[in-house]
């Protein structure tokens, strides 16, 4: 029975995006009321995860899926911190598409199915249902950046992520391949039992581990894997970037983390090639952010900054009594904050997006006064000052690095924080210190208004509870 | 020593398909050289004693999938006055096979560093419909059964990026 309510929030999602998607063959049905739909099912599901909790680590149907699903209290989070971001998404999209009119119907049904593949991901311990997850998670967000047929931007977009992204794909099943022929089992509980009787340094799991890396490190944007970044955030719709940015990022270092986590020895084996991976994660992004004018572009290069940190708590896990809370705690602190731009920037935008540049921002503060502040809210989060969840998130993903003794990434992560500084406070001048060159007036709608602020409460709320509870 | 061979065989063939694949400036003759990597991967599956698997490549992949791609290729009626000018293509193939070289390499590093062991005779059922049938629906159930949510979203998706839209109301 426990195992059926940890599977609930996954199955609430997936038959409410069948429903969608059948409602969408009638022509009677409005696109407000699928977009109600669709986050009243978000809801639903939040409140359904947010209930039923979780104890230790829990196999799902041992006997029928084989132990292939095991739930513990970081997936539980990780679910959590999906389904807010499909629900806040929702709220957005409601907004944003009353000016961008190239919505459908089957929009919606196809977010639901992306963040079922997300759900699924997050709770995968086997590697071939991890692949397949992740290409459910990954055909939807393929189709939701390429959704807008008429902007080029968006075709170049889908073009690039689908080919590099099927690259990833054959990488992840060749290294699948690799170590099921040097363990005999994709179980990662198997390959974790194998790498304590035998080194984890043999050439198929070394290979096998160095391929699924890839593919993982690709979906997360990582260094060298971060190119089509900016283009993809940039050609994809504002609320679509939002998602992808943070609840597709929460499932790939879910997934990852529960991969690391299963065996010292295998952790220990790639700390050394993680830690070259964040730290030029981190300033790479930094450099790629520093460069750009357009705010879209800007976001999406930080965003690969915070993948960063959040792979230098992949290295600073513990193997041993490994719960995960750092990389969940980050990923909400992260998730929160920046769908929080997003959401504003789907109502400051206007139609097609006219508000983009840093130059766009100037003296918004004299014409939007409560916009201002909250976009100084989410900046100063994902910068990092406190009393806001970034700081907290960062702070413990620094102090879990120097409990690891990766000094020397500690420091290089205070480093650049201090450098993403440049970027964010430059929106932050533009919007308060300049005078508006030219002004347009959007109409903010109630949904995107409300969600802004609701992140605002959100971000203080994450910050402030560690030092509550 | 046979089994030897004809594995040697195919599986230079099916590599020489997939470069025919990339090189091959008409759809057409790309297609085609698929055709040669699908049957060659049949034969392999054959090498392997898994009777189903090497049908239903042949069938479903070398047949059905492949004919449709054909089918298209040919309604579309591609002539060679079609086709983009590519400059700087062999510069492109050039940058590709300097990329590979290290992935090869490390490749074939693990190759061989397996460690050598005796063919077995398989039991007689063995990759059989039963048999697999046996192994997809115990122990892979939920591998097999998230896969129709995955072709549930790549039907979605086709429709939705290709299909007639229309606008919303």
């Amino acid at each position: 029975m426990n195992d059926f309510l940890s599977l609930l929030p996954l199955l609430i999602i997936s038959s409410g995006a069948i429903l969608l998607m059948l409602l969408a063959a009638f022509e009677k049905n409005r696109l407000e009321t699928a977009a109600y739909l669709s986050m009243g099912v978000f809801a639903v599901a939040f409140f359904v995860q947010l209930l039923i909790g979780c104890g230790p680590a829990t196999t799902l149907f041992n006997d029928v899926f084989n132990g292939m699903l095991v739930a513990s209290n970081f997936t539980h989070a990780a679910g959590l911190i999906i389904l807010a971001c499909g629900f806040f998404t929702t709220m957005t999209t409601h907004s944003y598409f009353k000016v961008n009119t190239f919505c459908t119907l089957e929009f919606y049904a196809t977010m639901m199915f992306g963040a079922c593949g997300m759900l699924l991901l997050t709770l995968s311990q086997e590697l071939i249902t991890a692949f397949i997850s992740l290409e459910i998670m990954s055909l939807a967000i393929y189709v939701l950046v390429g959704y807008d047929r008429s902007n080029i931007k968006a075709a170049e977009a889908v073009l690039k992520y689908l080919m590099l992204g099927a690259f990833a794909g054959s990488f992840f099943t060749m290294g699948t391949a690799l170590i099921y022929g040097g363990v005999k089992s994709t179980k990662f509980i198997e390959i974790g039992a194998f790498c304590a009787d035998n080194s984890a340094t043999s050439p198929l799991l070394i290979g096998g581990a160095f391929f699924i890396f890839v593919a993982l490190l690709f979906k997360a944007a990582a260094f060298p894997f971060h190119a089509w970044v900016v283009d993809v955030y940039d050609g994809a719709s504002t609320p679509v970037t939002g998602f992808m940015a943070t609840a597709l990022k929460t499932a790939i270092f879910t997934v990852f983390a529960n991969f690391l986590s299963q065996n010292s020895g295998l952790h220990g084996s790639w700390v050394t090639f993680l830690f070259y991976i964040s730290v030029l994660t981190m300033f790479g992004g930094n450099l790629i952010a520093i460069g750009q004018n357009n705010l879209k572009r800007m976001l999406a290069a930080s965003g690969i900054v915070h993948s960063g940190y959040l792979l230098i708590a992949l290295v600073a896990i513990s193997t041993e009594h490994f719960t995960g809370s750092v990389i969940a705690y980050y990923l909400a602190a992260y998730a929160a904050g920046t769908l929080g731009m997003f959401a504003a920037l789907a109502y400051l935008g206007g139609e097609s997006e006219k508000r983009s540049t840093f130059d766009d921002f100037k003296g918004l503060a004299k014409v939007r006064p409560y916009s201002a502040a909250a976009i100084t809210v989410f900046l100063l989060s994902m910068a990092g000052i406190p009393p806001t969840a970034g700081f907290m998130g960062k702070f413990y993903v620094i102090t879990s690095a120097i409990s690891a003794d990766q000094m020397a990434l500690a420091v290089l992560g205070i480093v650049s924080s201090i450098l993403s500084m440049w970027y964010y406070l430059r929106l932050i001048i533009n919007m308060y210190f300049h005078e508006a060159t030219e002004s347009f007036e959007t109409q903010g709608s109630l949904f995107a208004t409300a969600c802004t602020f609701i992140l605002v409460f959100c971000v203080f709320a994450i910050g402030i509870y560690p030092i509550i509870i | 020593m046979f089994a030897e061979a004809l594995f040697f065989g195919f599986a230079v063939l099916s590599v020489l398909g997939a470069i025919g694949l990339l090189v091959f400036r008409h759809p057409m003759n790309g297609a085609m050289s698929l055709v040669v990597t699908m049957i060659s991967l049949a034969g392999l599956y054959a090498l392997l004693s898994a009777k189903l698997i090497f049908a239903l490549q042949l069938i479903v992949y070398a047949g059905a999938i492949m004919s449709l791609v054909l089918f298209i290729i040919m309604f579309l009626n591609i002539q060679e006055s079609d086709l983009p000018a590519e400059k700087g293509r062999w510069l492109y193939q050039l940058g590709g096979i300097i990329v590979i070289i290290p992935i090869a390499s490390f490749l074939i590093k693990i190759v061989k560093s397996i460690p050598g062991s005796k063919a077995t005779i398989v039991g007689s059922g063995f990759g059989g419909v039963k048999e697999v049938g046996l192994v997809l629906f115990q122990d892979w159930l939920l591998p097999f059964e998230i896969v129709s949510i995955l072709l549930l979203v790549a039907l979605l998706g086709a429709v939705v990026l290709a299909g007639k839209r229309r606008m919303s109301k």
